[in-house]
């Protein structure tokens, strides 16, 4: 084999590598996108359940005005936020007025017995749950992405591909963030 | 090991080196099979890989529907059980794998499965008898290691596995009934590189090692099936609790044969097993140990 055919070989294997490096970093960050879809997908189904719980608490515990705002207006901010950080702050925000409304009903025997709200209940559980393993999932996809885009050989490709690192997901409080079965 | 994407790594090297192992002990009764036997012990060698090929396949291909069968499990849906399918669904959305079929086995013994050809035609299963004696959380983790199966292709591997071995024990025993049988000893004797006496011992002891290297297979996918469900949780005290519950369990499952035993998250046949070199999984206490060692040093 002649010197030329060997070049040309050696240059079809890098173009070869080249492309599965390109498509590595694309499919990574293609993750992560479908990642914090899927974030949204969860937020929304919480978004949706709070009208049902508002109004039976409500039935129940009317004078508790300041929990029940809290989370009203924790709500509407959230379907307002579409950049990662407004969304986690939302996200955050509403959590935490979720947590406060929940401890206040503890005080209403009659609210915690009814058929209504215990289903409520498990929903609410479940779909906290959900959202939190969602950002957890995020979170681990864009620590492989950040991972392939910092470590060589793949760190060469990230202009030709055009994919960067991505922010993780923080949400303000500490505990949410370490108790992904959050308990009410 | 007290992180679970250490233990995770090093059960993918164990597999490896494992399989690795396998193979070249197959090259060798390969070896054993022309350098004894000549020319028929050459013919031997595709028959056996073909016969094994078909009867492991066959069922790994149809492993979903197969394993429904032998084990009476009942396929069900979410409003059969919305508990479940909600804690089910938690561990999908935590790993990012499609959702699974999922089924009930009657039985009052505590055990739980997975199985599949891959994540898309994947099954798991519960007994009633597991659904009655968990709570909330180490029933997530027992979803968690049985999702862990899935995602790590471990019916994919335990086929492999048991193909390699199979092929091993195929060869050996032809060749066996050959050498009692006098077929080849008075032909091709002249071009042989191996007396025929000599291939007697590495035919009867490779299909046990054989065994032994496919059991420590599984034993190594059962760790790594617990360090991924804890990836997925972040939770280790729930599938710890859960193995202490059925540590404490007694009962044994009723559709239990060599078939299906390996798949079960506690074995139903190790207590019959000869040492634990032959136990599909590691000692429960074991896994028991490493899951205590991780939730004392919890990470993201």
């Amino acid at each position: 084999m002649d010197i030329s055919a060997i070049i040309l070989i050696a240059v079809a294997l890098f173009v070869v590598y080249a492309i599965l490096q390109y498509n590595k970093l694309v499919r990574l960050n293609i993750r992560v996108d479908e990642a914090f879809a899927q974030i949204e997908v969860q937020l929304k189904r919480r978004a949706d359940l709070i009208p049902n719980l508002v109004e039976t608490v409500k039935g129940y515990a009317s004078h508790e005005r300041e929990a029940l705002e809290k989370v009203v207006q924790a709500r509407a901010a959230s379907t307002t936020a579409s950049t990662l950080p407004a969304v986690a702050a939302a996200d955050g925000m509403l959590t935490n007025a979720l947590r406060g409304l929940l401890a206040v009903a503890e005080a209403y025997p009659d609210l915690k017995a009814s058929a209504n709200f215990l289903q409520l209940q498990e929903e609410l559980a479940t779909t906290e749950n959900k959202v939190s393993f969602s950002r957890q999932f995020y979170n681990d996809n864009v620590r492989n992405l950040n991972t392939a885009v910092k470590t060589i050989p793949t760190s060469f490709f990230v202009g030709l591909a055009k994919v960067g690192e991505r922010e993780f997901y923080e949400v303000e409080d500490p505990t949410i963030r370490n108790a992904p079965n959050v308990k009410f | 090991m007290t992180d679970f994407r250490a233990m995770q790594s090093a059960n993918k090297r164990k597999t490896l080196a494992l399989l690795f192992f396998m193979g070249v002990l197959v090259w060798f009764i390969a070896y054993v099979a022309i350098a004894a036997f000549g020319g028929t012990g050459a013919g031997v060698i595709p028959l056996a890989v073909l016969i094994t090929l078909v009867s492991v396949w066959g069922s790994y291909f149809a492993s979903d529907k197969l394993v429904l069968k032998m084990t009476r499990a009942q396929l069900i849906i979410e409003a059969d059980n919305p508990n479940l399918f909600n804690v089910i669904h938690e561990v999908v959305i935590a790993s990012g794998l499609p959702m699974p079929k999922v089924a009930v086995v009657n039985d009052p013994a505590p055990n739980a499965f997975a199985t599949g050809r891959d994540p898309n035609h994947a099954l798991i299963a519960f007994t009633t008898g597991l659904l009655d004696s968990m709570d909330r959380d180490e029933l997530q983790g027992v979803v968690a290691h049985e999702m862990s199966h899935v995602a790590n292709r471990d019916t994919l591997v335990s086929s492999v596995a048991a193909t390699t071995a199979g092929v091993i024990a195929l060869i050996s025993d032809i060749l066996m009934r050959m050498l009692w049988f006098g077929g080849s000893r008075n032909r091709d004797h002249h071009g042989q590189q191996m007396p025929i006496f000599l291939a007697i011992i590495p035919l009867i002891l490779a299909p046990i090692a054989a065994t032994l290297l496919k059991a420590a297979v599984s034993r190594r996918r059962e760790s790594l099936a617990d360090a991924t469900a804890v990836s997925f949780t972040r939770n280790p005290a729930g599938l710890r609790s859960a193995l202490e519950v059925l540590a404490r369990d007694t009962t044994v499952v009723q559709a239990r044969s060599n078939a299906v035993a390996h798949m079960y998250i506690e074995s139903p046949l190790d207590a019959s097993a000869a040492s634990k070199l032959f136990a599909t999984h590691p000692p429960i206490q074991e896994r028991i140990a490493a899951l205590r060692a991780m939730e004392a040093n919890p990470q993201q």
